[in-house]
């Protein structure tokens, strides 16, 4: 369940990474998700499968507001700034209480209702329902990435002047980026807010935003598998290393330093010449055999 | 000789700028290299100030291989460069700039003789201006800084990038006359130029380079004869 | 707020402003010769102040021995993270950022295993006595900082305009290329500066070990309010991050006391957001082109 969640966000936010905008604040925008959706369908009793899109709305709204502030500003500064603008909404949920609940945060959420005589609101059925929602999401984002937008985005990345010189407008494509990215990170928030039936600030902190950057720094932001296996690899070891809780942050903090140092195409780099290495024993093989 | 630089090719990137390039540079002249934008020529300098090194070749000064160098050491051993582009510190002083030139010289006294002797003796602007920040210069005020500050590390070879870019024909002439004083003071040069007609006025030795080759070479009078070079660089 | 409330807490507020030039002139400085800026800064901070608890709570030597044990400890971390991270990485500036950002993990964690998660360790103040100014009584303790602010961030500046090394920084920090055409050695100061911002770091750390609660989520906490003030100074500008650090010292003080320490941080973040939408080079920062 939460891996579906997991895979979301990473997918998301390796969207926002091709146009080379690392920014702090996806894991607040996933949190907007979950507080608009579990507030709108506690308080205002808006049915949770619309309340969830709706989440992703918002979340999509705040990410452009935060980044149309801070468009003209360049590198660290700039990721400085996400993550300043990030704890400002996350503190703001501490702040009120009502109706953000403060640092204890939200409980009695709905769980979703039955529909079709399925029960959303059992386990196994909202396992299925995020399994098909991650797909979508998935298959969304990959096939944004080969169409024109997704090589727009990359030709930022690579060269600004020469993609601005071609008609590009760099701010309209970061902002459409952070607004697609922002939505299924609320989406994400949506879905964990409606199975927890609670939240709270903490869930959306600084160390989870590492614990994303881990994900998607080791499984490599080449291609649309990096956060597959990133999510994948990762995220399981983080579940098998529970009982080693405390000491568990820096065991991914020195995985996560060495990929950088020794690894730069993550996880994913290393399958992909592993691939090209084994093609070419076997087209050496192939060729001996002729 | 000098400097040699023995069948070196650079990449940028997987790209060769410079393909199996070989000059010599003997003690006291002027060498330009001259050619057309992006044929290569800022590139060799680069090679030999150690900013980039070379994939292939070697590069021997004073008979000792420096191409493995980084640029600090190279700048240790006696050559001084004078970056495209100007390249000034433009935050700090004129003064503090000519201080950066002469960083590896630890006597004070000697470093005030040259600041005194040859720089403001070359550049008596620089004199006057010596509290300003660099980036209020005008643009041939900071070509000079440039070379002074080059001249501050007393250097033994001066390499120069595009003196006279973007510069006006009167300052380009007074850049020139004092590349040539610089000469007669014992110093070599290797003068990279795309003012051809300036820069083989002043050598002794020039080589064309074209997209990555030495296409021609020899002793700059005869080649400022030579009837390719003139239609290429000199304008008819 | 009553007058003597009101000077207790410009007080506070200057020991707060001190606190956070120190931290924050290490980061900005390291940022301009580096390009590349350390996240983990705060965790030296916190270094600092686990080296005075050790030395001067468990081992009972002289307070200003401790701290100065702490510079040193700063200084060597410093030197090793620019060793083993930004040199091996420079040039990449998301990859030096998220491996920093990997860092705080590996301190946060490396702290608590060795002294204890959750355990707040006070350390004594070796200072009791008050200084009374028109009837308001200051903890000595508290401002002592200040003065040690002034003297390292002048120190700093002095070293910057009149020493050969000093300028040197500078040089580097404004062209790197052309300064290592100067015979500077670039490694050499990218190791200066990171040695100089972990010193700033652990001597800060270490005097205000006494006010603070010594946890291993000390770095964490700091950190935010010192990176604001880098943005909002301006990367790389020493004397606007000194500006900066006044002017967010004093902001976050008198909105914790007035109100609440949340309220604070979030004032701050919208004052930060502000200025980068007026001057998103910050307060005195140079434009980079």
């Amino acid at each position: 369940m939460i891996y579906f969640i997991w895979m979301i966000l990473a997918q998301s936010y390796r969207l926002i990474v091709t146009i080379h905008d690392w920014q702090l604040y996806h894991v607040v925008l996933y949190g907007v998700g979950a507080y608009t959706s579990g507030m709108l369908a506690k308080n205002l009793g808006v049915p949770v499968f619309a309340a969830i899109p709706l989440g992703g709305a918002v979340a999509s709204l705040a990410g452009v507001a935060i980044t149309s502030v801070l468009l003209r500003t360049k590198g660290w500064g700039f990721y400085i700034a996400t993550y300043g603008l990030a704890e400002l909404i996350r503190l703001s949920w501490m702040k009120f209480r009502n109706p953000f609940g403060g640092s204890t945060g939200i409980i009695d959420i709905p769980y979703p209702p039955v529909v079709a005589g399925i029960d959303f609101s059992a386990r196994i059925p909202y396992y299925f329902f995020s399994l098909g929602v991650m797909l979508i999401i998935m298959y969304m984002l990959y096939r944004l990435e080969r169409s024109r937008i997704g090589d727009s985005f990359k030709a930022v990345s690579m060269d600004p002047l020469l993609a601005a010189s071609t008609g590009i407008s760099i701010p309209r494509q970061r902002l459409l980026a952070c607004a697609i990215g922002g939505f299924f990170a609320g989406i994400a928030g949506g879905l964990l807010v409606h199975r927890l039936g609670a939240v709270d600030p903490k869930l959306f902190n600084i160390t989870t935003m590492l614990y994303l950057l881990i994900w998607i720094v080791v499984g490599g932001t080449n291609s649309f598998w990096g956060p597959v296996l990133g999510v994948s690899v990762m995220y399981s070891l983080f579940e098998l290393s529970r009982p080693l809780i405390q000491i568990r942050p820096m065991f991914f903090g020195i995985a996560m330093i060495l990929v950088l140092l020794f690894m730069p195409g993550g996880l994913e780099g290393m399958v992909a010449k592993a691939a090209v290495r084994l093609r070419r024993l076997r087209g050496v093989q192939t060729a001996e055999a002729e | 000789m000098l400097l040699e630089i023995k069948d070196i090719t650079v990449h940028y990137y997987k790209v060769p700028a410079v393909r199996n390039i070989s000059i010599t540079v003997e003690d006291g002249e002027i060498v330009t290299l001259i050619g057309s934008n992006g044929a290569g020529k800022s590139t060799t300098l680069r090679a030999v100030s150690g900013l980039k090194h070379p994939t292939t070749g070697e590069i021997r000064y004073k008979g000792q291989r420096i191409d493995k160098l980084p640029p600090h050491a190279i700048n240790a051993l006696g050559i001084a460069m004078v970056p495209e582009g100007r390249r000034v510190f433009p935050q700090m002083t004129v003064l503090e700039n000519l201080l950066m030139g002469a960083f590896l010289r630890r006597d004070k006294n000697e470093i005030q003789k040259n600041l005194e002797g040859v720089v403001y003796r070359h550049f008596p602007c620089l004199k006057e201006r010596r509290r300003q920040a660099a980036g209020t210069l005008s643009g041939g005020e900071q070509q000079m800084l440039a070379m002074g500050r080059a001249l501050m590390s007393a250097p033994k070879l001066i390499l120069m990038d595009e003196p006279s870019l973007g510069l006006s024909p009167i300052m380009c002439g007074e850049i020139g006359k004092i590349i040539k004083d610089i000469q007669t003071e014992g110093k070599t040069v290797i003068l990279v130029e795309q003012n051809a007609r300036l820069a083989l006025a002043l050598a002794q030795h020039a080589y064309v380079i074209e997209s990555g080759d030495i296409t021609l070479s020899g002793p700059a009078k005869e080649l400022s004869k030579n009837d390719d070079v003139k239609k290429a660089y000199l304008g008819g | 707020m009553n007058s003597q409330l009101l000077l207790q807490t410009i007080a506070n507020a200057g020991a707060v402003s001190a606190m956070y030039a120190m931290i924050a002139v290490g980061l900005t400085l390291a940022f301009g010769v580096m390009q590349m800026a350390n996240l983990a800064h705060g965790h030296f901070f916190m270094a600092g102040a686990y080296t005075v608890y050790a030395l001067y709570a468990l081992h009972d030597w002289p307070f200003w021995f401790a701290v100065a044990g702490a510079v040193g400890i700063g200084a060597v971390i410093g030197l090793a993270v620019e060793r083993g991270i930004f040199r091996p990485l420079r040039g990449d500036v998301v990859g030096g950022f998220i491996a920093t950002a990997g860092l705080m993990f590996v301190f946060e964690v490396f702290m608590g295993e060795v002294w204890g998660w959750g355990h707040m360790r006070q350390v004594p103040s070796p200072y009791m006595r008050a200084v009374k100014f028109f009837g308001a009584s200051v903890s000595f303790q508290r401002v002592i900082v200040i003065p040690f602010a002034i003297a390292c961030i002048g120190g700093l500046l002095v070293f910057m305009r009149w020493f050969r090394l000093g300028r040197a920084l500078r040089a580097v920090a404004q062209d790197p290329e052309a300064a290592s055409l100067q015979g500077i050695n670039i490694n050499r100061m990218t190791a200066l500066a990171m040695a100089i911002a972990g010193a700033l770091a652990g001597i800060s750390g270490g005097i205000m070990s006494t006010i603070y609660a010594v946890t291993p989520a000390l770095g964490g906490h700091i950190i935010l309010p010192a990176l604001i003030v880098v943005v909002v100074g301006g990367m790389g500008s020493v004397g606007g991050v000194t500006l900066a650090s006044i002017l967010l010292g004093f902001i976050i003080t008198f909105v914790t006391t007035l109100v609440d320490g949340v309220t604070a941080m979030m004032v701050s973040v919208a004052v930060m957001a502000l200025v980068l939408a007026i001057r998103p080079q910050g307060l005195m920062g140079h434009v980079v082109t």
